[in-house]
């Protein structure tokens, strides 16, 4: 069945899009706006500024892929819209990190969870970060407004049975659960969201925001990898990219783009390296430091029924029983419960062992359920995030693994088996070196108690990039305001997930809509009135 | 070590291994030998190992599946980043010389002259190291082969999975 594509029929139309793969001379453009990267806070600052009447260029280092290339199988969607295809991990390859790479950058695949900023977070960025300005109240209309735009509302159908599970599991032990809110309109709930959504439900940057700018004369700048900034003084001059082949090699065409205000927005990591290879001021020496990363633990069960967790919305049911329970920043490190979508490639890598016994678990796939913990990082003081550091090649992102940490790791193994046994699992399978199937909740109880937990024994993965160019008033503290704008450089701003100061506690897409939404307007009211 | 006896270990170690090259080959893999820039000997004497249980036991079934993966393995080392290529291609090459295997696996018998046992016993001397090195070569080229097998279509039959078909006209 033929869904209609809006990218392709927007490039029919005559949206102005470069693909640099296809230049083969070096190339000069000019705006009023330059904006790097076209994920979440990329895509809603383009929207915004071009609706102020400004023009607009956006230079994504990732190809512009849509539905009609979106077939819902792992080995086309990780390579063509992934960073690294899926396969990022940490230095000591202690944790792998899932981050999108295409036009829409991480809003294309992922699983469209859509949570307001916690309130305790705001209120720890005011008290301890010298955050201003956005506490929920000041925040609140900036996510009716973003809620409105990408019609994110409650999800009114049946969670599927690995969603179900979950809140059954929290229903029979007296747990907080909430009924997730999805950026989706008319959503087949095929459970192919992290593949590129193939009918276009989704609604992400690559078929909101960015086709609404195109359609008011935005340029789109596509496999263009920004390296650096130039700058002299207080001003940023240029930023300068490097095209790339479909094979997303580099090719010899460079390419420069000129504009009165510069945005960077290429997501936590790659912000802070950006910024880190063009040199520029940082008299703290904050950039790249405080990256966090909801490091994740898994927890797989086996039940009699079928889960089909490929099946259906994949996220719809959280529970945050256990994320503040200790305080903000003091007691033992907090986390939420949710659950990932199953597919072949993720659980097969994201699993332990070889051979029979991984042949076994595989052969369960239809009856796994997998629930997952998100540890909130970057409050307790033990709890101090990683770092993203340049090497010859590129970066490297090294993120220590602490006793505090370990120690919540346990605590989240056994929340999880907990839940999984309360909800009817048959067995549990802590996703760590050495863990036995457990078939019981004492059992589990006892077992966890005495797990090897450990860098490369525990598997820990990552969704939500978040830091490395904090936000906030005190110098010392961060590297752009409370509204995104350098301290350092007058045409400057970052709007994505590397302002955070901490990790969220919450998944970060909605935050990045309301803060960009908030700090594009007023960006766009300050060039307004001094052109 | 003298430098004489060293030699002569290396030679009849190069021997040795030619040998083995020739005597073990699976004839069913398609490498050519004089050009095995990609690996798939080594890593055909791998998959049984990591795939034990999973591939088709129908030996003509099993075979396509074994070709399917290394054509998978392939596509997935060229995805890399540099680095991890870099990385990657230096512990197949160790794999492949006698010192590196050595060095990786505590003696120097060709992994192709090794029995499946042998190959499982080496794995979990890796999985279970104390070096961080050991550890990440075995995830690595876990993580390489399961992914690369379970991203064929072809292979989702075990799992009672197939994607949804609403797209096909
Ligand atoms: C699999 C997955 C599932 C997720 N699920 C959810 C969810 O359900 N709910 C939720 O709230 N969050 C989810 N997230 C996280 C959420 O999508 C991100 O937090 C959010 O998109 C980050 O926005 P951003 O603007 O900071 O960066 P991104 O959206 O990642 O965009 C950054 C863009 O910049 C580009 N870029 C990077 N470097 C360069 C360069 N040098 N030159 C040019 N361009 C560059 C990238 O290619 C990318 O397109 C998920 C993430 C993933 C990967």
């Amino acid at each position: 069945m033929a869904i209609p594509d809006p990218i392709v029929e927007g490039l029919a139309s005559g949206w102005k899009h470069i693909d640099a793969s296809q230049l083969s001379q070096d190339q000069t453009l000019e705006a009023d706006v330059v904006i790097v990267g076209s994920g979440a806070g990329g895509g809603v600052a383009a929207e915004i500024l071009t609706d102020a009447g400004l023009t607009v260029i956006i230079v994504e280092g990732g190809p512009l892929k849509s539905s009609e290339s979106f077939n819902m199988e792992e080995r086309r969607a990780y390579p063509n819209l992934y960073h690294q295809a899926a396969a990022m991990k940490t230095k000591d390859k202690a944790i792998g990190i899932f981050q999108g790479r295409a036009v829409g950058g991480s809003t294309t695949v992922n699983w469209t969870t859509s949570i307001r900023t916690p309130k305790p977070t705001l209120d720890f960025w005011a008290k301890d970060k010298s955050v201003q300005g956005l506490s929920r109240e000041e925040l609140d209309p900036w996510f009716d407004k973003m809620e409105k735009r990408l019609n994110i509302s409650k999800w009114e159908y049946e969670p599927n049975r690995n969603n179900q599970a979950l809140k059954l599991g929290c229903e029979n032990l007296g747990w907080h659960y909430t009924v997730i809110k999805r950026n989706v309109k008319g959503c087949w709930n095929t459970g192919y969201c992290g593949m590129g959504c193939p009918v276009n439900a989704k609604q992400s940057m690559l078929v909101t925001t960015i086709p609404a700018a195109l359609d008011k004369g935005a340029t789109l700048v596509s496999r263009a990898k920004v390296i650096e900034l130039e700058h002299h003084n207080d001003k940023i001059l240029a930023v300068k990219a490097q095209a790339l082949n479909e094979q997303m090699q580099p090719t010899e065409v460079k390419l420069v783009f000129k504009a009165k205000h510069y945005i960077i927005a290429a997501g936590a990591i790659h912000t802070p390296t950006i910024l880190l290879r063009s040199n520029l001021a940082d008299p703290h020496e904050l950039l790249g430091k405080r990256t966090f990363l909801h490091p994740t633990l898994l927890s797989g069960a086996i039940f009699s029924d079928p889960i089909n967790g490929h099946s259906g919305a994949p996220q719809s049911i959280y529970s945050d029983e256990f994320v503040w329970k200790h305080g903000a920043a003091s007691g033992e490190l907090g986390y939420k419960l949710e659950v990932p979508p199953v597919h072949p490639v993720l659980i097969a890598s994201k699993t332990i062992g070889y051979g029979k016994t991984h042949a076994a678990l595989m052969e369960q796939f239809n009856q796994l359920q997998v629930t997952i913990a998100l540890i909130r990082d970057g409050y307790h003081e033990q709890s101090q995030g990683g770092q993203v550091q340049l090497t010859d090649t590129g970066f490297a992102i090294d993120y220590p693994l602490n006793e505090t940490f370990w120690r919540s790791v346990r605590r989240a193994f056994g929340s999880m088996a907990e839940l999984q046994f309360a909800a009817g699992a048959k067995r549990v399978l802590p996703i760590t070196e050495g863990a036995p199937y457990l078939n019981s909740w004492k059992e589990a109880k006892s077992a966890i108690e005495t797990l090897d937990l450990g860098p490369l024994k525990t598997v820990v993965a990552s969704a939500h990039v978040m830091g490395g160019c904090p936000m906030g008033e005190d110098t010392k503290l961060s590297m752009v305001d409370s509204q995104g704008n350098s301290h350092y450089y007058e045409n400057l701003s970052v709007m994505d997930g590397s302002v955070f100061p901490t990790s969220l506690g919450a998944n970060p897409q909605l935050t990045i809509y309301g803060m960009t939404a908030r700090n594009a307007t007023l960006l766009a009211e300050r060039l307004k009135s001094s052109s | 070590m003298e430098r004489r006896t060293f030699l002569t270990t290396a030679l009849v170690g190069t021997a040795a291994l030619a040998l083995g090259v020739n005597l073990y080959a699976p004839e069913h893999i398609k490498v050519n030998k004089a050009l095995d820039s990609e690996h798939r000997l080594l890593f055909s004497v791998l998959l049984p190992v990591f795939l034990d249980d999973a591939l088709p036991e129908v030996e003509k079934l099993r075979i396509a599946a074994q070709n399917r993966t290394l054509d998978a393995i392939t596509q997935t080392i060229s995805l890399l980043p540099a680095d991890g290529q870099a990385e990657l291609e230096q512990l197949l090459d160790m794999l492949e010389n006698r010192l590196g295997l050595l060095v990786l696996t505590g003696s120097m018998t060709p992994l192709m002259m090794r029995n499946p046992d042998q190959l499982i016993a080496m794995l979990e001397y890796w999985r279970n190291s104390f070096l961080d090195m050991m550890v990440t070569a075995y995830q690595g080229l876990r993580e390489l082969v399961l992914a690369s097998y379970y991203s064929c279509p072809e292979h989702w039959n075990r799992l009672n999975y197939a994607k949804p078909t609403f797209l096909e006209v």
